[in-house]
């Protein structure tokens, strides 16, 4: 692809130790991937598969135990890349005893912006959010989407020009994953590149422009998602309406050639279905890995 | 009241700092050493290139400190402070004060006791309570951050981890000083209640050079000691040419009238006469100028001070021509500026001890009690501001109930670990340092008798010396809490003096700014904030 990389992941491994230094877990194993600027890329996987971790690693809030990362250009634990970087953790980690209006001063303090435009942007973020009736009160006082809300919020204080959303639409109502789905197409028609993490499949289907399925911190799936729907050994028929008796004539009539064609496509699964057969397949047959087509070629590094 | 006076000792910047240098620069030495070794070790050829290039990386981090993100974290942890309650300790601090009025009334025989016991109430009340909540505020303050994971939201934004330091040090550092700000004046408040009747002063001192003349008159730099253990006086023979020669340097404002305030200990080799007390008296001298102006004898007093006021203008009796004559002060009897005082024992065979504290000049008129008060004051803050540091730095590495425990152990445990170290490092300790001790300990030889073999015992010594120069390190690598104590002298009435007091308390506070922000960025970039 000629687009140019805002991410770039090679051979990243994790390995989560105690505080004497033993291993505990394997949370990533020799992940490798890109991610375009100006796309909307999904991270996939059972719980515990290490899409959290991927996007620590990506923050520099952990240290690859092998690996190297380069984000947007730098290393992953040079701070100055932070400026261009908006993050929504998991769990909207906020200071429970600010309220909203000082949330959003602090966090425009640290991207040392002037009082005026901090003014300026909280006021434009809590109406995009929809918190103008709570401004006033102390986070700990708010439910789930609330904080979910003002976690968003914080995260595009700065207008990022890469998003990294960490299950964004967890925890909001129907009306708030639809707000949510809205904003990150607002956010990749404004050319900004956003990486996302879900277990909604639904939403992934929506938003994401390629996706990545990790299964037990190994990459099983990277792609297109119309692509990867793409069910490519079966052909599916649309014809006008047939009727049943038509319909035994059906088979005869293709050797024939004489039926109006109206379309011949490739079936589309849902995603659902492709989750589900990648993580069913990866409990098959544990330690096969997705190998890109380019390393695939060379001899690459599938076990 | 015991005749014991505050020692003044002044402090030496100059050495301060030079010690500090070699301190800090024999740290930062060993763990840039160690750090290249560690690097060899994990990476390898690379690993050099690597570890300067991460400190090229830390020096921009310092380059490009921005106050506004510092103070966005400092308002942020005021903030939390204040919304967890943390003021609440001064509810404790007043309740304490309703109570303490009860127990604590005078017994009006000896006020100046009174107010003494008054003060260091206050103070040692305000000292810990600030100090304790300081510290756990503080020794907590990271860590939970670390736990609940908002500093996640935090460390991801531009914010640098030194300002994070920064801005943590100086947002528990302000709600200290408020906390300290509010008890302080309840405290001043309470004192003068308490102490209605009596007057509170602030004599502001000037403390001489002393020195000592023996029986013939020539000079010591020593007294004689007449048996004490702890030698912190010079005694002089009475009806000698023995003198103890304070020399003090005259305020530059000229004031019209000086007061003489004194306290030595008389020390006795036969009963005297009954009915008054041992004599002594001072004389006036230039040397330059061969005057010798003696005043009035005094009967001293060995359980209240002496005090004699001295007028500008002093007429007195030649003694060599027995005429009556007049000097100035500043005129004639200043040399550049310094008076010289002799301070003489009349009765023969009985002896007058003195020491440098026991003898000042007392500016008029004196400050008001509260500008020695918050001086005071000024010292517990600045020992408030130290623990601070301490917490904030430990929290960067350990958790907050380790943290805690670290700062305990400085504050309360370092003391005595100081002396001790002071000892050996000055090689008084009774019995050598370790590999001396453990020689004895073998050969079973008495920890006081020098040991037979001479050769054996040098050669251990050398040994002992060895890590005595990196206990000398961390001995300077433990601050002295004795610096930060000024209570005294608010409690004896008297101001608290610059070069003694004030300046080495700020000299160690500001000298740990440095090392204790540098180690914490360290600490709190080369780790993952997980909590593990
Ligand atoms: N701080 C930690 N210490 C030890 N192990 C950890 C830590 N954080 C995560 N892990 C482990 O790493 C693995 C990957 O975790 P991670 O949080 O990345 O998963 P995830 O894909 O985000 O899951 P979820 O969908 O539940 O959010 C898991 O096995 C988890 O137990
Ligand atoms: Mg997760």
């Amino acid at each position: 692809m000629s687009a140019e990389a805002v991410i770039q992941i090679r051979n990243l491994s994790k390995i989560y130790r105690d505080f004497w230094g033993r291993k505990k877990v394997r949370a990533l194993n020799s992940l490798s991937l890109e991610v375009y600027r100006g796309e909307v890329f999904g991270l996939l996987g059972p719980n515990g598969s290490g899409k959290t971790t991927t996007m620590k690693l990506l923050l520099g809030l952990l240290f690859p135990t092998e690996g190297e990362i380069s984000i947007l250009g730098k290393s992953a634990t040079d701070v100055s890349k932070n400026e261009r970087i908006g993050y929504l953790p998991e769990e909207s980690y906020l200071y429970r005893f600010l309220n909203a209006n000082e949330t959003l001063d602090f966090y425009g303090r640290l991207f040392n912006m002037s009082g005026e435009t901090r003014r300026k942007r909280t006021e434009e973020l809590i109406e995009m959010v929809g918190l103008q009736h709570a401004r006033r009160r102390q986070l700990k006082e708010y439910s789930k989407g609330m904080t979910r809300r003002i976690g968003l919020a914080q995260a595009l204080i700065n207008d990022p020009d890469l998003v990294l959303l960490d299950e964004p639409t967890s925890g909001l109502d129907p009306q708030g994953s639809r707000d949510m789905k809205d904003l990150i197409m607002r956010l990749k028609s404004q050319g900004k590149t956003v990486i996302m993490s879900s277990h909604l499949l639904a939403d992934v289907q929506d938003v994401c422009d390629r996706i990545a399925i990790l299964y037990g911190g190994e990459l099983k799936e990277l792609g297109r998602v119309d692509e990867l729907l793409k069910e490519r050994n079966v052909s599916q028929m649309q014809t006008s309406s047939i009727s049943d008796a038509c319909l035994d004539e059906v088979k005869a009539v293709l050797a024939k050639h004489n039926v109006e064609f109206h379309k011949v496509d490739h079936p589309t699964n849902s995603l659902e279905e492709l989750f589900l057969k990648t993580v069913e397949r990866s409990q098959q047959r544990p330690g096969q890995r997705y190998v890109p087509e380019s390393e695939a070629a060379k001899g690459g590094t599938a076990s | 009241m015991l005749a014991i006076s505050l020692q003044p000792e002044e402090f030496d910047l100059a050495l301060g700092v030079q010690r500090w240098l070699i301190v800090f620069g024999t740290v930062l030495l060993v763990s840039l050493l160690v750090s290249l070794m560690a690097s060899l070790a994990t990476y390898g050829g690379t690993g050099p290139a690597r570890l300067f290039g991460r400190l090229g990386y830390a020096a921009c981090d310092f380059m490009s400190l921005s106050p506004r993100r510092i103070f966005a974290v400092a308002l942020l942890t005021f903030r939390e402070a204040v919304r967890r309650k943390a003021l609440l300790v001064f509810v404790v601090f007043a309740v304490l004060f309703m109570f303490a009025s009860w127990f604590l009334t005078g017994n009006s025989e000896r006020p100046e006791q009174d107010i003494e016991v008054y003060v260091g109430f206050v103070f040692t009340t305000i000292s810990w309570l600030v100090l304790l909540v300081g510290g756990v505020l503080s020794c907590f303050g990271l860590p939970e951050d670390i736990r609940l994971r908002s500093l996640h939201t935090v460390v991801t934004k531009p914010v640098r981890r030194n300002e994070i330091v920064l801005g943590r040090m100086l947002g528990f550092g302000s709600v200290c000083t408020l906390i300290l700000v509010l008890m302080g004046i309840v405290g001043q408040i309470w004192i003068v209640r308490q102490s209605q009747g009596l007057t509170l002063s602030c004599r502001v001192p000037i403390y001489g050079v002393l020195k000592f003349l023996d029986r013939t008159g020539a000079e010591t730099s020593k007294g004689l000691n007449v048996g004490d253990i702890v030698e912190t006086r010079g005694f002089i023979e009475g009806g000698t040419k023995g003198a103890a020669v304070f020399q003090f340097r005259l305020p530059k404002s000229q004031p019209e009238l000086l007061r003489f305030e004194s306290r030595f200990e008389a020390f006795r080799t036969h009963k005297g006469s009954m009915d008054r007390t041992i004599q002594a008296r001072y004389v006036l001298s230039n040397e330059e100028k061969g005057l010798r102006v003696p005043l009035e004898k005094f009967n001293v007093a060995e359980f209240s001070q002496n005090e004699r006021d001295v007028e500008r203008k002093i007429s007195y009796t030649n003694e060599k021509t027995l005429k009556k004559e007049e000097v100035d002060l500043y005129n004639d009897l200043a040399q550049d500026g310094w008076l010289t005082v002799h301070v003489q024992c009349l009765d023969r065979g009985q002896y007058l001890g003195a020491s440098r504290g026991d003898f000042f000049v007392r500016e008029l008129p004196d400050r008001s009690f509260s500008a020695g008060y918050w001086k005071a004051m000024v010292g517990v803050w600045l020992m408030v501001v130290l623990l601070v540091m301490i917490a904030v730095t430990a929290s960067c590495f350990v958790k907050g109930p380790v943290a805690c425990l670290l700062c305990f152990c400085v504050f309360v445990l370092g003391q005595p670990a100081h002396d001790f170290m002071d000892k050996l490092v000055t090689g008084k300790q009774v019995g050598g340092g370790a590999t001396e001790s453990l020689y004895r300990l073998v050969s079973q030889a008495n920890q006081t008798t020098p040991l037979d073999n001479q050769m054996m015992e040098r050669t251990l010594k050398t040994i002992d010396r060895l890590p005595s120069g990196s206990l000398w390190i961390a001995k300077h690598l433990i601050p002295d809490m004795r610096t930060f104590s000024m209570a005294a002298w608010v409690g004896k009435g008297l101001d608290v003096p610059w070069y003694s007091a004030m300046l080495p308390s700020l000299a160690v506070a500001l000298g740990y700014i440095l090392p204790c922000v540098l180690l914490g960025y360290f600490s709190l970039s080369l780790r993952e904030l997980e909590s593990k």
